[in-house]
């Protein structure tokens, strides 16, 4: 029988994606014993043709990471979707538009002028910028659109399944793999990684008492964090609560407070709006009542920057999606 | 922005049921035909989530009132957790260059409809001013 043919795919995202694949070290063995990989442009030299020459459903699955920027990308996963039997959302920006997503505080024209114009090592005293269309003698150079807003995989295509994680953990990526390999899937729709919170498999969870109350917010270069307390504890935000377990705590291992890379939990509709509830909930929780509006105000203000603190990896699939711009 | 023609203001009032609701429907439900403001009836203002809030604005609202127990006077101390969420939701939005006025968060007792009524139509007013709120996509 031939084996199920695998495409892996990349958007918008930093190439962690495509390592994590690699380090699954001696495990790719199994995989390409397994399977064909058939389409990869970080390893393997097959183009955008080979694709479009496959039946439709030819594809067995697509794993495709990184957040739609481009005319180009939005192509590509639309290309794949209609060839593949199921899609993978593989990793945060896929999932949930990841560190990408965060040019939704900007636009492209903004994006432009700063990365174009005003950065102290770009000069560009003809505001130059890309253009779609370039005409160079008789010949015409093209470029993809670059969108205003980031969207996820899911807002552009339908997916399958999600991998979730910044990068998702090899053994989730096994796992992953191993059940469509034995086709014991789960529902559609459903996020590969366990449905409970990181708090719940955090390993500073024993030590948290019951009530924890946040009388000054701290910011991870400004302490050094005792690696046996809860990091909210220690008023260090710390994104646990509301993020879905899964990675291994990785970032707790490393003494650093979770940034939700995840993704939310089952039944949370906006992971940031979520975050900012329970540490809203904490903050000085002990004096609540004897405090004025400006105490809660100075408290709130060490928070430097709530917007991209609570949705650092989820801004393209919360409510408001972007920034509102004039 | 100022107010389209024929428009009319999308406010959201969220009234806990123990205080505000009682006096709020008789004073302002009778002529809710007029009323440029919807009042969503929550159990505490201590439950109105952030997620609840920015739904609103999703689903139009123009600007979205938290009517909420005085300090001392929730029997579920929702009221201080009101307060810290709605200024830390104001600082957030912001950022997401919404006016943090559209977000309010005032008190009342138990029989302080008139009240009410007076700092919706304030409220109202200031939101006018604001007009809907365009979300960019
Ligand atoms: S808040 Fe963070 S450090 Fe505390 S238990 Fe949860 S995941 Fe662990
Ligand atoms: S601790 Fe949080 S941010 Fe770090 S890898 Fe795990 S889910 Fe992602």
């Amino acid at each position: 029988m031939a084996k199920p043919k695998v495409a892996f795919y990349w958007n918008a995202s930093c190439g962690g994606c495509e390592e994590a694949v690699v380090d699954l070290a001696e495990d790719i063995l199994k995989v390409v014993e397994a399977v064909d990989i058939i389409f990869w442009p970080v390893a393997l030299d097959f183009k955008r043709s080979d694709i479009e020459a496959m039946d439709d459903g030819e594809i067995a699955v697509s794993f495709i990471n990184g957040a739609i920027r481009t005319e180009e990308q939005e192509e590509m996963v639309k290309l794949l979707r209609r060839k593949s039997g199921l899609v993978v959302a593989f990793g945060s920006c896929a999932h949930i538009g990841g560190i990408p997503g965060l040019a939704n505080f900007w636009n492209r024209d903004t994006i432009f002028e700063r990365a174009y114009k005003e950065v102290p090592s770009v000069e560009n005293p003809e505001g130059i910028f890309p253009r779609t269309e370039t005409q160079l003698g008789n010949e015409s150079l093209t470029l993809p659109e670059f969108h205003n807003t980031v969207r996820t995989l899911g807002q552009v295509i339908d997916v399958d399944y999600y991998l979730p994680g910044c990068a998702p953990p090899p053994e989730s990526i096994m796992d992953a793999v191993t059940a469509i390999l034995e086709g014991k899937l789960p529902e559609k729709g459903t996020v590969l990684a366990p449905d409970k919170s990181l708090c719940d498999t955090c390993p500073r969870t024993e030590s948290k008492p019951e009530k924890i109350s946040i009388k000054e917010i701290k910011r991870p270069h400004e302490i050094t964090p005792d690696p046996e307390k809860c990091f909210l504890e220690e008023g260090i935000i710390c994104l646990g609560p509301a993020t879905r377990s899964g990675c291994g705590e990785r970032c707790i291992n490393a003494n650093m407070p979770c940034r939700g890379c995840f993704g939310p939990i089952t039944g949370v509709g906006d992971h940031g709006a979520r975050s900012l509830s329970f540490i809203a909930s904490i903050l000085g929780l002990e004096d609540e009542k004897k405090m004025t509006e400006e105490d809660v105000q100075g408290l709130i203000d060490k928070i430097a920057d709530p917007a991209g603190l609570f949705y650092m990896y989820s801004l393209p699939s919360s409510l408001l999606k972007r920034r509102k711009m004039v | 922005m100022k107010k389209k023609q024929g428009e009319n203001p999308k406010i959201i009032v969220f009234c806990c049921n123990w205080s505000v609701n009682p006096g709020l429907r008789l004073s302002v439900f009778p002529d809710e035909e007029e009323t440029t403001f919807k009042t969503i009836v929550t159990m505490c203002c201590g439950r109105v989530g952030p997620e609840l809030i920015l739904e609103a604005f999703t689903r139009g609202a123009w600007g979205v009132m938290l009517a909420g127990c005085p300090p001392e006077e929730c029997e579920h101390d929702g009221n201080y957790k009101a307060r810290k969420r709605v200024l830390l939701i104001k600082k957030t939005l912001e950022q997401f260059n919404i006016e943090p006025e559209r977000v309010a968060l005032e008190w009342f007792s138990t029989g302080e409809s008139d009240k009410l009524k007076k700092s919706v139509e304030t409220f109202i007013e200031k939101i006018v001013e604001y007009g809907p709120l365009e979300l960019s996509s």
